[in-house]
Parts: C-alpha cells; structure tokens; sequence
C-alpha cells in the first residue's frame, strides 16, 4: 500500500482561452506540510480546487486514501475528509462560532436544535487544538485571524484528513501566525496532510517540509525543504535567476514636500509627526492593527482627524475629505484594493478615469471621452497592464494587473506625494517587482512616496527611511543603513504598558 | 472606409456594457408588436402608435428618474406619492387662482426638496434607502390628502388649458407634447448620464461606494443628484396627470414606483447598483406600455394584463440573471489559476 493519502496523476485542465494545468502529478503523505508555489497564474489554485471538487478535471487520475476517485464534487469532497480554507472565509457573520462549526449537520434532540450540545462539543474541540474562542460568540464580531481559526475548526469537526490553506498568514498577525503554525504542526502529529499555499515565502522554514513548484500550469519541481533555499525556490518560480530582488535606486535627496504635524484620529492615530523629502521613500513598519492604514486615511481625509496639521511644499493644506486631498496632490493607493481600490464592476478605462473626471472634463463637466483613452492608454502601456482591452471589467484581471490599474489611476494625474497601502499584498513575484520599480520611477521624479507594508523584507529593500509604529504611535524612526529586520520588529512589539483608562471605555 | 467605418461604430456600440440586454428585450419588443398587430389590425394605425406612445410616456419618465437612483445601489419608493402630491399640490394652487406656470415652478419646488430629503436621509444620516424612501413616500402621499383638506380638487377649468395643452392634449410637429416632454427628458439625463462627471459618479457610488469615495466621489452630493433626478422626473409626471383630467386627485400616482422599477429592471438596470443605461429604460418602458395597450385591445382585463407584466418582468431578471451567471462561472474559472482571488 502506498503512503500517499492524495495521488494526483497528469492532471490537465483547461479553460476558454488558457490551459491552467498541463499533466501535473501530485502527491500528499499523512503528516506532511507541502508547500504549494507558484506565481499568480501557475495553477496552484485549480489543482488545488480539483482536489476539492470545485472544479472538474479534463484529464487525470486522482487516488485519495489509495482509492481511485473518478468523479469529485464538493459535497463527495468532504466526505473523503479533504477541506478547503480559503481566502475570503465561508462563515456565516450572523451565526455563533458553535453554530458556524455545526452549519449542515446540526445536532437535533427531538427534532429541536441542541445548542447546548453543540456549543460544548465545540468548546472541547477549541480546547483540544488550544483556541481561545468562546463558541458561543457571533463570528461577525471577531478578527479575521481568529475566523480562520474557526474555519480549520470546522474543518477539523468534519473530521478533515487533508486540509488546504490557501494564504493562511496574510491577514494574521506574527503572534496570531505563530498560533497557526502551533496548530498546524499539532494536525501533522494527528496523521493530516496539509497543503500550504502562500506567497510569503519567508513563513515556509516554519512550517513546510516539502515543497512543490508549479510554473504556468505545469510541473516543475519537487523538493525537501531542508535541501534548498529560497533563492533556489524563488528561481524556479519565475524559471530565472533574480539576481537582486529589490530594485534599489539612489537619488540626492532634496527639499521637504510632505510634513504632517500632530496628527491624532482616535485610538490608532496618536501624535503622529513626520517629513519627507523629494528623492525618498518614506516606508512605514509595524504589525496589523498598528495604525498605519488607519494614519494614511486619515491624513487623506477618509476617516476624520481629531487634530493636526499637514503641509505640502510648505504651505499648509487643509483636507477634511479625500476631495479635498486630491486637490492638494496628495493621493492614496488603499490596502484592499476589491473593498477600496476598484469598482470592480467598471471597465479599466472607467476606474482610471474616476479621479481624472476633473482633468479631462469640459467647464460643463462633459467627460471627453477621447482624453479618457488616451490616459488609460498611456497607464496601460507605463504600468504593462495586461488586459484583453481597455473596456474589461476590472474584475477580470488577475490580481497584479488590478494593483496596476489602482496605482495607474492615481499616476495618471499630477500628484505630489503617493502614499501606498500594502501595494504588493497577495500578488506575484513579477507583479511586485513591477511595483518596486514604478515606486522608484516617482521618487526619481521627485514624487514624494509614503509605503506601508507588513513585509520587513521589502520595507527594507525599498525604503530610504523607516518609521516603526505600534499602538498608533510612531515609536522609531530608522535610516535604512541602520535598519534590519531584528531592529524593526524590537520597535514595532513596543506596546504601550497601559491604557488610559478613558480609551478603554472607548475601545470596549 | 466608409463602410469600415461604420461597422466600427456598430461594433462599438453592441461593444458597449449592458446593450447585450437592450438588443435582447428589444427583439422581446419587436415580437410583441408583431404579435399584437396580428391579434388586432387597428394595434399599428398611427392614431394607436400616438396614443400608446403618449401612454408609455409617464413610465418612461418615472423609469428614468428610478433608474438613476437604481444606477447609485438605492431604490426610491416615493415616486408615486411624489406623482400624487406633484398632482395635487399644482391642482390646488390652480384652483386657488395661481398663475397655472407660477404653480408648475412652486411644485417643482417641493418635489425638488422631497428628492433632497431622501438623498441627504441616506446619505447623511445613512438610513437603508428602502426605509427613506418608504417614509416619504407616506409622507408625501399625506401632504397629497391634506393640500386640499381630503378632498380631490375641482377642475382647474379655463385658467388651466394653456396648461393642459401643454402637458397633455397638444400637439407639435404633429406628436403629443406629452412625448416631446418624455423625448426631451431622455435626451437631457440620457447625456448627463453618458457623458458627465456626475455620470459617472452614480456608476462608481453603485459599484463601489468605498473605492468611488477614496476616488474623490463626494458621495453625498452623487446619492443626492439621483434623488433629486428622481423627484424631477416624477413630479414631471404628476403634472402631466393633472393636465390629463384637469383636476388633482390623492391617489394619483399610486404604484408608479414598481412600474418605474419594472421599465428599469426589464431594460438593463440593475437593482445591485453600478449597471445598466437609459436606452434600456426607454425599451423597458415600451415593453410594458405595449403589453398594457396590446392586452386590452385584445380584450384582456386588467387583473390579466397584471399578471403577465409581473410574470414579463421577473423572467427578464431571470434571464439576465442566467445570462449573468454563466459569464462570472467563465470568469471565476478564468481568475482561478491566479491564487489571489480578489473578495
């Protein structure tokens, strides 16, 4: 008998237009973590969503347990203990943890629901895997970290021998990424095999034991963890060498465009003071739930300030909504780019258009339609966005191109400071890069560049200057010469020892 | 060339988003007025075409107002207690010896702030548009009953038919004004719609409030436009239907909200916000105009004709549905090999 508890064998898939998956063969064994990488584009997600019966193979075997499988659907999936945690989370808001846990196979006594039962074996359930949970709490009101937590709950109820994880980490903090990888390693010991997908390749040391790389739909490699590195698996997923991940550029740095004086916005934004000057990136570390996004919307005006002054080239602007910001030259590129950045539903020229209207609109406030091309045109070709045309639907494009076209729409028009929010979450390899290197394109054209990210290593790699935040504070500032990663992390965990006792009435 | 030319245009213009459903309910149209002019010889005389355009024209002028409000993700339930208040109110200035015309503006006026009402209640104070609107429609078919003390007004007689004509019973270029008004209110919010900044804002609010507001979109002031559009387009109508019987009755108007979503929805408009055109509408409007006119020509009685519009309009939501879905099952799968799936 064999050890494997997944044998996938020449799976192919193809769909109108591309072929997704060309003859991959993949294998899982009881009590192994697989790294499963890739590109944005490389198939990862498809074969993955084959084996749970979301979508239907075109050619193939598929053994789960040592049995032949013909024919999965989700339903059948299930039932032969593989379960999916994706992404966007399957939980219903309005239901309690216990509840979420049961949806579909509730506990009956005589013919009414046995909440009771339920939130206990729920409880022991949390309890055996070191969750602290309450199931009796709506999953609406608690953190995305802890929804996942609750959604490999649920999984684990189903008695689920091969769990997928599709980007566990990227909306955890690192304490609540250590709890994760606690219990992952906890499931390997119970005999699961789980399947780690993620674009943080930093995380894997922690956790993989193997990895597995496909490149545009196919096979490519197949490897211990322990024999290679990541420079090695980062070269077999793009299929070249990078010599040098992060496009540096050195410019002089010039005079101050951007200063912000005492800005306070509630409980995450305190007292937050600081300048930037033509030539630089500014890049602002800390861990979720810092206070950065929370610094960036209030200084673009999107969420209202208590206080504080801001200054561009000098003179003080005032900015009490993101019109006004817009005005003044001072834009943001959001964090989530479907929730914030795109009407997805709206062609590419629409969303590139929308902050424009005043620039290539008549006194009348007649869109030229004309201009509107030609802007598009000209962001597609700067940025290298890839679409079928400029009328595709935002939502069409993969995720790399959609961060192109938000940063596109804001560059199309004469800004003076960008502030970036988490520019290169959950996009590929190439897409970043792309990214880096249009952030230096600015800061050589003396733009001014405010990035926020939760990657230390890009931060660094970027950044000229560094401001650590933590509790909504700005606890450092760091040259970059002087900044590592160990220095960054030490700031970002200085939590504040107390909380005033009047904040807390306001956060509880 | 010429020919190239054109084709290009024709190209452009079935490339345009949302006409896919247009071109389908107009050949939904086309049939059903070759089915009724079999039925009935007298369904394509000029004298019928007139009267039934005349007839689709309230529809389509309501329909439009509700379908800017449907473009923005809201829904405005107050157009046909705005129709009736509209009606009552210029009835009953009329009757009291106000200038027919100073009487138009005062009403306009008082549509107009209803409009604001429900657009600064939902964008302001940030209640479900379904509530807001559902609380001035109440409130508007009050003021409706008490302009005259509960009472239908008496006719506005000799004073009026200036008015009348104007709105209802005259003719230019051999068409009833009635549709030179429902033409030209096209063309004017059709272009605002098409080809302006405030255009396009109601589209970005519909399919992204968030991403429209972080753009720049003064959300407020966009929701606001569309209501106000909306109270125009029905206090238009509650003129017209003044002008039709010379008087101003309480319950006039009544439904006209559900119709106007009805021309919407058949046409293209989405209910979710951020889609569909006014070409639709117009085609919308038609479809029900003619079922309306066809049906009784063919002697069918009014719970009949009921029925098969409420039947009319949830199969075209249907099929656009059906046809909507197949298309994002294509895209999902399309999006798959990407591992970020966007939320």
């Amino acid at each position: 008998m064999s050890e494997y508890i997944v044998e996938m064998h020449n799976i192919s898939k193809g769909f109108p237009g591309v072929q997704a998956l060309d003859q991959v063969s993949f294998t899982l064994k009881a009590g192994e973590v697989l790294g499963l990488l890739g590109e944005n584009g490389a198939g990862k997600s498809t074969l993955m969503k084959i084996l749970a019966g979301v979508y239907t193979k075109d050619e193939g075997t598929i053994k789960i347990l040592g049995q032949e499988v013909p024919f999965l659907t989700p339903h059948s999936a299930q039932g032969l203990g593989i379960a999916m945690i994706n992404q966007e989370l399957n939980l219903c808001d309005h239901l309690t943890v216990a509840q979420n846990i049961f949806l579909g196979r509730e506990v009956l006594r005589g013919g009414r629901l046995a909440e009771r039962a339920m939130n206990e074996s729920a409880a022991r359930l949390l309890e055996e895997f070191q969750i602290d949970i309450d199931p009796e709490t709506l999953v609406g009101d608690l953190p995305v970290s802890k929804r996942q937590l609750v959604e490999i709950s649920k999984a684990l109820a189903h008695n689920a021998k091969i769990l997928i994880m599709d980007e566990p980490t990227s909306a955890l903090t690192a304490k609540e990424i250590q709890n994760l990888f606690a219990t992952i390693k906890r499931l390997k010991k119970e005999g699961c095999g789980i399947v780690y997908i993620s674009h943080r390749l930093e995380e894997l040391q922690h956790v993989v034991d193997r990895v597995m790389i496909l490149r545009d739909g196919k096979y490519i490699v197949d490897m211990a963890f322990r024999d290679t590195n990541l420079d090695e698996i980062i070269s077999y997923m793009v299929g070249r060498e990078i010599t040098e991940k992060f496009p540096r550029v050195e410019t002089k740095r010039g005079e101050k465009v951007f200063e912000v004086k005492n800005l306070n916005a509630g409980r995450l934004v305190r007292d937050i003071n600081f300048s930037l000057y033509e030539g630089e990136i500014l890049g602002i570390a800390g861990l979720m739930g810092s206070g950065r996004t929370e610094t960036l919307r209030a200084i673009f005006g999107a969420d209202p300030k208590t206080s504080g002054q801001i200054f561009i080239h000098g003179e003080e602007v005032t900015i009490s909504n993101p019109e006004d910001a817009i005005r003044a030259g001072l834009v943001l590129v959001p964090e989530d780019r479907a929730r914030d950045g795109l009407c997805t539903r709206l062609s590419v020229r629409e969303n590139i258009g929308l902050p424009n209207l005043d620039h290539i609109s008549n006194r009348l406030t007649v869109v030229n339609h004309r201009r509107e091309m030609e802007i598009t045109a000209e962001a597609v070709q700067d940025f290298d966005i890839r679409l079928a045309s400029e009328e595709s639907l935002a939502e069409s494009l993969s995720g790399g191109n959609q961060q192109k076209v938000v940063i596109g729409k804001w560059l199309a028009r004469d800004s003076k400071v960008v502030m970036f929010d988490e520019p290169t979450r959950g996009i590929d390899v190439g897409s970043k890069v792309e990214i880096y290197q249009i952030m230096n394109e600015l800061k050589q054209q003396s733009i001014g560049v405010v990035f926020v990210s939760s990657e230390l290593p890009e931060i660094l790699g970027i950044s000229d200057r560094i401001l650590v935040m933590a509790d909504g504070r700005i606890t450092k500032e760091l040259k970059v010469e002087e900044a590592t990663q160990d220095l960054i992390l030490h700031y970002a965990t200085q939590f504040e020892k107390k909380l005033d006792p009047v904040e807390q009435i306001e956060v509880g | 060339m010429n020919n190239r030319e054109k084709r290009g245009l024709l190209k452009r213009i079935l490339a345009k988003r949302g006409m896919g459903q247009v071109i389908t309910v107009t050949i939904g149209l086309i049939a059903m007025v070759v089915v009724f002019s079999f039925l009935n010889p007298f369904f394509l005389t000029s004298r019928n075409i007139s009267n039934l355009l005349r007839q689709i024209a309230p529809t389509l002028i309501t329909g439009i107002g509700q379908s800017y409000v449907l473009i923005t993700g809201n829904i405005d339930l107050s157009i046909g207690s705005v129709v009736g208040m509209s009606c009552m109110m210029s009835a009953t200035l009329m009757t009291k010896g106000v200038n027919p015309w100073t009487a138009v503006l005062i009403t306009y006026a008082a549509a107009l702030l209803m409009g604001f009402l429900n657009g600064q209640l939902i964008s302001k104070a940030k209640l479900p548009a379904f509530i807001a609107t559902l609380g001035t429609m109440t409130i508007a078919r009050g003021i409706a009953q008490i302009v005259n003390n509960n009472y239908n007004t008496d006719s506005i007689g000799q004073a009026g038919a200036g008015f009348m004509d104007f709105f209802y019973y005259g003719k230019t270029f051999g068409l009833f004004n009635t549709i030179w008004i429902a033409f030209a209110l096209w063309l004017i919010f059709n272009f605002i719609l098409s080809q302006t900044r405030t255009g396009r804002h109601l589209y970005a609010v519909g399919s992204n409030i968030h991403a429209a507001h972080l753009s720049g979109v003064n959300i407020s002031a966009t929701i606001t436009k569309a209501y106000l559009v909306s109270a125009f387009c029905s206090c238009t109508v509650g003129l017209i239907t003044t002008a039709i019987s010379g008087m101003g009755t309480m319950d006039a108007g009544t439904g006209y909200e559900l119709y106007a979503v009805a021309a919407s929805v058949i046409g293209g408009v989405s209910t979710l916000g951020g889609q569909g055109i006014l070409l639709g509408t117009v085609i919308g409007a038609a479809i029900w105009g003619v079922l309306q006119n066809g049906l009784q020509f063919a002697g069918a009685p009014v719970a009949i004709r009921n029925i098969v519009i409420g039947v009319i309009v949830i199969i075209t939501v249907l099929l656009d549905i059906l046809v909507r879905y197949n298309k994002k099952a294509g895209r999902r799968q399309a999006a798959a090999e990407g591992t970020h799936v966007s939320v």
